[in-house]
């Protein structure tokens, strides 16, 4: 195991351009994350959050400038990050249980034929439980309730024990409750060390749970502490003059 | 060049196809937009039992009539089915697709001339159509492409945009219908003249090559229709000049399939050219596993 | 007399592997929505094995390569913007068809041949096609176990299993060529277009009644090889085409099933357990 220096950033993207098949989605990305660092990525549909993540996971090509991800090509660090997709991006009607969804987090570990060992499924148990969904190791994944995939794709990242990790609209479609267990495990995460970049729609989370905001729309239009960032004027400028609205003083709402 | 088709079924042959490639040009544009080759597809093998009951009631007369009421059955059944739920919309469709084509081949397996009948149903006869069958066709092109007039904006508006056309108080499940039996009857239309491979490629090869040089539909179709008008009269000519000059026996109907696919191949560069030229717009992933073979 | 000497012998035990290697494909292709590209593979060999069979090779060699530029042509295509995955697919398949017809109309005996090709020959089975159809179901088998992992992440989540480093791409390549092998092995023996009946329908039966892969798999086989079972019986019993009545034995078992299903769904104590579509 070679550690990645403690002062080294989790994501260092410098004038960084991606997209597909050689057409930018999304340029202008200057992004400086150290560990444990829990980053917001907020802008309106097709802004590129997306797309962003997945050049961070490696998946999206980066068309121009530098991009290191734990000191390495984001591909080449791919086995240390781990990755929560949009729910909706899933087939839910698939035959798996949730623990077995939960056990795909380890499949790189096991490599992908190799049998299970004891501390897999010990791993899978104890991400169920700080989950709060012990009980449903054995439920199928499709009778699950939104909050309840949302969580169980979570339990599947932590199973990996990533070091930075990325969500795509964690909150979409979550009851309170999921909400709340979440939010807490990532606080949990990122107090040990865990590098967070999630991306939503949601500026009351966002607000709540980052220390850093990304502000996006086809291109980076600000970066910094959410009280910076989350100001009617950048929020105006990237999501398109009218659609903001200011709300004592500091909370800004955005209404489509 | 034009001198074989003065034979006169050469002649009827190619009037036929003409007649067909009036109508599949524009259905077979909605055959790619909603998806649905393997409906089509399914189709074309559903009206073989219609087909095989028709005739032993009726003779002759009775195949239009059979055909015609297994087509609607299975269109009727299809869209039921794929409202239901109970099973993904592909697998009902494969099984009522192999279902419906059993009950066909069970019945002509207990006759003797079994294998003649199966294969004239493949190929079809499309050098013995007689002046009949083309004013048959010609019947039926003139309610597909009515139904098509009748119904285009409301079927494209739910092609595009199906939550949308709901709300816009189009009856979503009765648009599905429409369609599905307006391309049961291209089949019931064609299938005797032409054959199942044939009718399968005209429904789906036409848009799918037109759509490298557009994205208009309009423009689709009518780019759809030459294709089939030059396929026919290629295929036709290659298959007569195979067996008078050289005494390959070329079937037609295989003729006019392979140039179509053939001008489909060709015309995959220019749409590979055109969407690296509109480069600009942003097309979703989405769709590109084959895990999406039919969506 | 030797037991595989009787023709009936043979195609009981043809039947049962191909019905059980048709649960075991099919299970993947309902599962993965790929029934059309199914009915295009069972299309698409046929140009490949008649022309095995006009250069005198092995007709299985020519039915695996002619699947595999399709299983590849598709997914060329369907890589282009324009086209979509459905309609490439029914390119390959009508002009896969269509070559194959016209070879085989170049040759003297064409219909006979396009029959059995159709709608196959149960009882003209071979011990040698029966050691074959075994073969292609233990390397199925085993390429399936093995790369179960792989082959449920891409199918579940396809960019969680490539951010988990998972090639997707190979992966779908593998299933397809798997299911292109037995779709290749059953088609002698049942026919093109029936062996789409007895890969999709015990599969989507199995998959009314469990949420578990290992367990819906082993009832797909199961169904499948008593489908083929009670084609057969129903053939020899009413004298009809072999390929035809396992179809439709498979098509009354998913029947029943669905019905089945529904009854005890609808039971409020299974209800949540059995529920599949959730809202």
């Amino acid at each position: 195991m070679d550690d990645v220096a403690v002062a080294d950033a989790a994501v260092r993207f410098t004038e960084v351009s991606v997209g597909y098949h050689g057409t930018p989605v999304l340029t202008d990305v200057n992004l400086e994350l150290v560990p444990g660092q829990r980053l917001a990525l907020i802008g309106p549909n097709g802004a590129g959050k997306s797309t962003l993540i997945k050049s961070i996971l490696g998946l999206v090509p980066v068309l121009a400038g530098t991009s290191t991800v734990l000191g390495r090509t984001p591909a080449q660090a791919r086995a240390r990050t781990g990755y929560v997709p949009q729910t909706d991006s899933l087939d839910a009607d698939f035959p798996v249980t949730a623990g077995q969804v939960v056990m795909m987090g380890r499949y790189r570990r096991i490599g992908w034929w190799r049998p299970t060992r004891n501390a897999d499924r010990r791993a899978v148990h104890e991400a169920l439980d700080r989950l709060g969904l012990a009980d449903h190791a054995r439920t199928h994944f499709g009778v699950l309730s939104g909050g309840q995939r949302q969580r169980v794709l979570l339990a599947r990242a932590i199973a990996a024990e990533p070091r930075l990790l990325l969500l795509d609209e964690p909150f979409n479609g979550v009851d309170a409750v999921s909400q709340e267990a979440i939010v807490s495990v990532l606080r949990e995460l990122s107090a040990v060390g865990t590098t967070l970049v999630l991306s939503t729609h949601d500026l009351t989370v966002a607000h709540e749970l980052a220390d850093a905001v990304c502000v996006l729309n086809g291109r980076q239009w600000a970066v910094g502490p959410p009280d910076e960032t989350l100001t009617a004027d950048t929020l105006r400028r990237a999501y398109g003059g009218h659609a903001v609205e200011l709300r004592d003083g500091r909370t800004v709402l955005v209404e489509p | 060049m034009i001198e074989p088709f003065t034979v006169p079924f050469m002649g009827r042959a190619l009037a036929e196809l003409a007649l067909l490639a009036l109508i599949c040009g524009p259905v077979s544009v909605f055959v790619f937009a909603r998806r649905l080759s393997f409906v089509s597809d399914a189709l074309t093998h559903t009206v073989f039992p219609g087909v095989v009951i028709g005739f032993l009631a009726g003779g002759i007369e009775g195949i239009v009539v059979g055909a015609l009421v297994a087509g609607v059955v299975t269109a009727v059944v299809l869209t039921l089915l794929s409202r239901g739920g109970a099973l993904s919309d592909d697998a009902s469709t494969a099984v009522v697709l192999t279902a419906m084509f059993s009950i066909g081949v069970v019945l002509v397996s207990r006759r003797s001339s079994y294998t003649a009948d199966l294969t004239s149903f493949l190929f079809g006869r499309i050098l013995t159509v007689t002046p009949r069958q083309i004013a048959e066709t010609a019947v039926l092109a003139v309610v597909i492409l009515g139904l098509l007039l009748f119904s285009a904006r409301a079927l494209i508006f739910r092609t595009f945009d199906p939550a949308g056309a709901a709300a816009a108080g189009f009856r979503v499940a009765w648009l599905d219908l429409l369609l599905n039996i307006i391309v049961a009857l291209v089949v019931v239309a064609a299938v005797r003249a032409v054959g199942t491979i044939l009718v399968v490629a005209l429904l789906i090869v036409p848009a799918a090559a037109a759509r490298m040089l557009t994205t208009r539909l309009s423009l689709m179709a009518v780019i759809g229709t030459v294709l089939i008008l030059v396929a026919a009269y290629g295929g036709l000519l290659a298959s007569w000049t195979a067996s008078v000059d050289y005494g390959i026996s070329l079937t037609s109907a295989s003729a006019v399939v392979l140039l179509l696919v053939l001008a489909y191949l060709l015309l995959l560069p220019l749409g590979a050219l055109r969407s690296r030229h509109n480069r600009g717009r942003i097309v979703s992933d989405a769709r590109r596993s084959p895990h999406e073979l039919v969506g | 007399m030797n037991w595989w000497d009787d023709a009936l012998h043979r195609a009981t035990a043809e039947v049962l592997l191909a019905g059980a290697l048709a649960g075991l494909v099919g299970v993947h292709v309902v599962l993965r929505r790929l029934s059309f590209f199914t009915m295009a593979l069972t299309h698409a060999t046929f140009p490949g094995v008649v022309a095995a069979s006009i250069i005198g090779v092995n007709i299985v060699i020519g039915g695996v390569v002619a699947g595999a530029i399709v299983a590849l042509g598709v997914a060329a295509l369907s890589r282009h913007r324009s086209q979509n995955t459905a309609a490439a697919t029914g390119v390959m398949l009508s002009g896969g068809f269509a070559l194959g017809a016209g070879l085989v109309a170049t040759q003297s005996g064409f219909s006979r041949d396009l029959t059995s090709f159709l709608v196959g020959s149960i009882l003209t089975v071979s011990p040698q096609d029966l050691v074959t159809t075994a073969v292609a179901l233990v390397v199925v088998a085993a390429v399936l176990l093995v790369c179960a992992r792989p082959l449920r992440y891409t199918g579940f989540d396809r960019a969680g299993a490539q951010a988990a480093g998972f090639a997707t791409g190979v992966w779908d390549v593998v299933l397809l060529l798997v299911i292109q092998v037995a779709v290749v092995t059953i088609v002698p023996a049942i026919g093109t277009i029936l062996a789409l009946a007895l890969i999709v329908a015990p599969a989507a039966a199995a998959r009314q009644w469990s949420h578990r892969l290992s367990i819906i798999t082993a009832l797909a086989v199961t169904l499948g090889a008593l489908s083929g079972l009670g084609g057969l019986y129903a053939s020899s019993r009413w004298d009809v085409a072999a390929g035809a009545s396992i179809t439709l034995t498979a098509t009354a078992i998913l029947a029943l099933s669905t019905v089945l299903a529904r009854l005890v769904r609808s039971r409020p104590t299974a209800t949540a357990r059995l529920r599949a579509f959730p809202a």
